[in-house]
């Protein structure tokens, strides 16, 4: 019944899902608008589990398409969005005076979850840049949703610094399509074409622009000011899919160039994954918001990531099965930092400690949290991780892979030692004791178990999907 | 290309190079409003050339989306917006130093189509005015950077979007038609969010401490 079903009726339900979600609770008034979004999300879920399994390989028309790679994404973002729809009840339920009512957060949420899945379900390189910069448009006042004076600044930081970026990927679509005719991003991966000066320079200025939505360095300064002043379900969805897919639509436009990559260009995508990755991790070291300290902890392994796919080969496996279970671990520790500022109300590091004791069971969930984002085993980060390592040292690049060694030593002891602190360090002056929100933690556990299960065992479904579209991207096994 | 059209094309780049120049000049912000919309304007001009001369209806429809939005709608909506909240009519910090913001400009725009000649030109036929997109682009950058009145930096990113459509009609004369239209509605969408969070950040205010405190790091 399900294979029966092509993949195009599932990734009609993966795209109308959300959007008829947010219509519908825009409609129903603000008391109905949570268990029709949470629907939505559940089915937009269910169909991207479906392409996934399916192995989807597909096009129609001239602008949609799936391949291994999408399903992947798609999956992702599915699964997030899914999360932190579930999850935004409780948190909603602490903001006073919010700047959105219920029906209008939850129909921007699906509207943020539709762009992504639109860049992600295109062939076309152009649709794709307008879904990523849909995203923006969708996300900017969810980041307002609080009110408060450093919320409108960072939404603001975050539309004219995420558009300005995305300026410069559209001159490299530009450059791209002087270059080959077409923005037919499938038709391009199946006939790859030579790194000619134009294709060359389209590359680089897509680095530079989708860069500056990953959170590459020096283009990432919207980046900790959006994820701290967000509400935890949204910073979720900006560290877990948001940066995911601008890295997709950078990976489309890299694709595009013949194996092997001129060393020239591979070593500028190395230089700017490496500069992330250590600027992020001495940037997290000394930081006063936990909310901050995770967002770089974000951009750390997004210059990781983007490393695995300039050294390529296994390393490029690594960098998506690294994107993969970052996206549910990042996820959780949000949805725990959530529950720490709703009991604690502070988001500041030095007010926040002994919560062992507080909170027992969130600090447990969210300690497991920060040791899964910062890569440490058994989780899946971990062996993404090992995977972009050991392939730096196979391709030869050493000091690759001794620079990356260091920043990520360096990013494990900043977070975990700053969480750490405020799990284990000695009660804070004047604080009271609080219910712990144990309910709440099943959503951020899933997160967990999934990132867990990818360090431990193949998960069905993920562990083939992940190699597929490795394979797809020319990404050796 | 005939000889007139190439002409016409360097004549465009020169007027959007002159009002971005203006723009960086001034100040007050109806007279920006109406310099982004005279810059738009020469775009739907110079595509609404090339429509004729291709007998294109795509470019057509194109120099028509610029036309309605970027020199009719999205002025009007900032033009509301200064009428709603006079204080936004001058950027005052930017006043003071009005001469200085000129000098900039020109001293970008050198640099810019210098770097571009080292970089970008080697890929690209030898027209006049080629570098002109680039240096258009510089311009917003710059304008988004230096400024602080978010009106004024939601009209730097309108010159970026102008230097891009520029781009697309010197680098590869018709951008796929489809895209273009519905990037130009994403524009929209951006400036529409933008004009929201602009009136946030007016009726709730930005004390500096606290935006310092919190967003630093």
């Amino acid at each position: 019944m399900i294979a029966a079903t092509g993949p195009e009726a599932w990734t009609i339900v993966v795209l109308a899902a959300p959007v008829v979600g947010s219509l519908a609770a825009l409609t129903v008034g603000d008391a109905l608008s949570e268990p029709i979004a949470r629907a939505a999300s559940l089915l937009t879920w269910i169909a991207a589990s479906v392409l996934l399994a399916l192995g989807a390989h597909q096009v129609w028309g001239s602008y949609f398409g799936v391949d291994p790679v999408s399903d992947l994404f798609l999956f992702l973002v599915a699964s997030v969005y899914a999360m932190s729809t579930w999850y935004s009840r409780g948190y909603l339920a602490h903001v006073t005076a919010p700047f959105l009512t219920p029906r209008r957060y939850y129909a921007l949420l699906g509207a943020f979850a539709f762009a992504m899945l639109l860049a992600l379900s295109v062939t076309d390189l152009g649709l794709m840049w307008v879904g990523v910069e849909a995203t923006t448009v969708a996300s900017a006042l969810l980041i307002v949703l609080e009110r408060r004076p450093a919320s409108v600044e960072a939404a603001w930081r975050y539309t004219l610094i995420a558009s300005a970026g995305l300026t410069i990927a559209l001159f490299a679509l530009i450059f791209l399509y002087r270059a080959t005719g077409t923005l037919d991003a499938f038709a391009l991966a199946a006939r790859p074409v030579a790194a000619s000066l134009p294709v060359a320079i389209a590359v680089a200025l897509a680095l530079v622009g989708y860069g500056t939505k990953i959170g590459l360095f020096p283009m990432h300064t919207w980046l900790p000011d959006a994820h701290s002043q967000a509400p935890s379900p949204v910073s979720a969805m900006f560290s877990g899919v948001l940066l995911p897919t601008a890295l997709y639509a950078f990976l489309r436009i890299y694709a595009v160039v013949a194996r092997p990559v001129p060393a020239a260009l591979s070593d500028l995508v190395i230089l700017f994954g490496l500069a992330t990755a250590v600027g992020a991790a001495l940037l997290l070291q000394r930081q006063r918001s936990y909310k901050r300290l995770f967002a770089y902890s974000s951009m750390e392994v997004m210059g990781i990531a983007v490393v695995g796919i300039g050294v390529g080969g296994i390393a490029l496996y690594g960098a998506l099965v690294l994107v993969v279970a970052h996206a549910f671990a990042k996820s959780a520790a949000f949805y725990c930092s959530g529950n720490v500022l709703r009991r604690t109300g502070t988001a500041r590091i030095d007010e926040v400690r002994d919560l062992r004791r507080r909170l027992p069971w969130t600090a447990g969930t969210w300690v497991l949290s920060a040791t899964a984002v910062t890569g440490a085993p058994p989780f899946g980060t971990f062996v993404g991780e090992l995977l972009i390592l050991s392939g730096a040292l196979l391709a030869g690049a050493d000091w690759v892979a001794a620079v990356l060694a260091g920043a990520v030593i360096l990013a494990f002891l900043g977070v975990n030692g700053q969480i750490g602190g405020m799990v284990f360090g000695s009660e804070a002056k004047g604080t009271a004791r609080e219910p712990d929100p144990v309910a709440e933690l099943g959503i951020p556990w899933m997160g967990l178990a999934v990132c867990l299960a990818m360090g431990l065992v193949a998960v069905p479904f993920l562990a083939p999907a992940i190699r597929a579209a490795a394979l797809a991207l020319g990404g050796a096994l | 290309m005939t000889d007139a059209t190439t002409t016409i094309e360097g004549l465009t780049g020169l007027g959007l190079l002159l009002t971005a120049l203006y723009l960086q000049s001034e100040s007050f912000l109806d007279p920006m409003v109406n310099g982004i919309a005279v810059q738009s304007a020469l775009l739907a001009a110079l595509l609404g050339w090339l429509a004729y001369i291709d007998r294109s209806g795509e470019l057509a429809v194109v120099a028509a989306l610029v036309l309605l939005l970027r020199v009719v709608v999205i002025p009007y909506l900032l033009r509301a917006q200064i009428r709603a909240f006079r204080w936004r009519a001058r950027e005052m910090r930017a006043s003071q130093r009005v001469t200085g913001h000129a000098l900039l400009a020109v001293v970008v725009a050198i640099v810019a189509w210098f770097l571009f000649q080292e970089t970008l030109a080697p890929a690209l036929p030898p027209l006049p005015g080629i570098a002109l997109p680039f240096v258009l682009l510089a311009e917003g950058l710059l304008m988004l950077a230096t400024r602080s009145n978010t009106l004024v930096q939601v009209i730097g990113y309108l010159e970026e979007e102008n230097a891009v459509v520029y781009a697309g009609v010197l680098y590869v004369v018709a951008f796929p038609f489809l895209i273009e239209a519905v990037v130009f509605l994403d524009v929209l969408g951006v400036v529409l969010v933008s004009i929201i969070l602009s009136i946030q950040r007016d009726v709730i205010g930005v004390p500096e401490e606290e935006v310092l405190e919190e967003l630093t790091g």
